[in-house]
């Protein structure tokens, strides 16, 4: 940012500057140029002033302004809630066929063996396991529902 | 006003070309970044107090933010910052009460005092009498001496900031250069033995 103006070098070698028309010889003393930089050393921002601009600003944003960024906030929350519903949706889905194939699998395995500890009950014990289960899941999902998760 | 320099107006060009594809909120952190010390740098060199100069500053810059959509990039930016914060300062200046300023006889007793005052050894020689004397001058010439120091000596960045050409920063330089140099002959303190040639920190 710094401009040249010929004085931008280092502090003993500027030049004062000249008024229109003043002949080199005239210029100021060095001496009193480097102690007037000495004695007016540029001030710093005080600390927090950016922060404190920033909250300026936006209790000076306009109503309608801060309306329309809160409502685009709100759109995008209600999308990134859709999505992770339509994500939950398909896990569901799948961990439920998934479930499903992976218990006829294995009762078609262990029917035999069923078949010949249970004899002609098995059919019963089959529908009363799988009702037992059932009843448990439901439980569970009952409990998750009750206790907000 | 002067004309800024291309120089300028290429240095903001990305600051513009964020405003016109409507990045508002970029465009005023790159904006923040460059010129928030300018800014307060201007004010206190305007209004003296550092609290007022802080006030002045951020109303200047929440202002800066309510018109940078109307910037339509014609003067460069740094002039239109500029132009914004010498009006807010102005105001600020005129907002103040009678009592609450100092009459320029009143500035000059205080440098008086000042330099009565001998420092004591290992003490600040070169500041107190200096800055004294500082305050005692006509207003335009002490606020363009103060900027040419807070500025790093740019005379194209005083002029800019203060919204006056070059040559008129230069006369006051002059103006106040060979004032304070009378005061310090007055008071003896011109001799390159004394302090002047001290390199205190």
């Amino acid at each position: 940012m710094r401009k040249s103006d010929g004085m931008n070098g280092a502090d003993d070698d500027r030049q004062d500057p000249l008024a229109p028309g003043q002949a080199p010889e005239q210029a100021p003393a060095p001496a009193l140029d480097r102690a007037l930089a000495r004695a007016l050393p540029p001030p710093a921002v005080p600390e927090g002033f950016r922060a404190r601009l920033l909250a300026a600003i936006e209790r000076d944003t306009p109503l309608g302004e801060a309306r329309e960024r809160l409502e685009r906030e709100q759109r995008q929350r209600l999308a990134e809630l859709e999505a992770s519903y339509v994500r939950l949706r398909r896990r569901t889905l799948g961990t439920l066929i998934g479930g499903a194939f992976a218990s006829g699998a294995a009762v078609t395995l262990a029917l035999p063996w069923l078949q010949a500890v249970l004899g002609s009950s098995t059919p019963l014990a089959l529908a009363g396991a799988g009702a037992l289960i059932a009843l448990l899941i439901g439980m569970a999902s009952l409990r998750g529902v009750r206790i907000g998760v | 006003m002067p004309i800024a320099p291309a120089v300028q107006i290429s240095e903001d060009q990305d600051i513009a070309e964020l405003l016109r594809a409507g990045a508002r909120h970029r465009a005023f952190d790159l904006l923040l970044r460059r010129y928030e010390g300018k800014v307060f740098r201007l004010c206190c060199a305007l209004l003296r107090e550092p609290a007022q100069a802080e006030d002045a500053a951020q109303e200047s810059l929440v202002r800066i933010w309510r018109a940078l959509d109307s910037y339509d990039g014609r003067a460069a930016l740094s002039t239109w910052i500029y132009a914004i914060t010498r009006n807010r300062c102005l105001s600020a200046l005129e907002r103040r009460r009678p009592s609450e300023s100092l009459s320029e006889p009143q500035i000059a007793a205080e440098a008086e005092a000042a330099l009565a005052q001998v420092p004591m050894e290992g003490e600040d020689e070169i500041g107190e009498p200096l800055r004294a004397l500082v305050d005692a001058l006509p207003e335009r010439s002490r606020r363009v001496l103060t900027l040419y120091y807070f500025e790093e000596r740019s005379i194209e960045e005083v002029a800019r900031m203060l919204g006056c050409p070059e040559g008129t920063v230069k006369t006051h330089l002059y103006r106040a250069r060979a004032a304070l140099s009378e005061q310090l002959r007055q008071h003896g303190l011109d001799h390159p033995s004394h302090w002047l040639e001290s390199e205190h920190a």
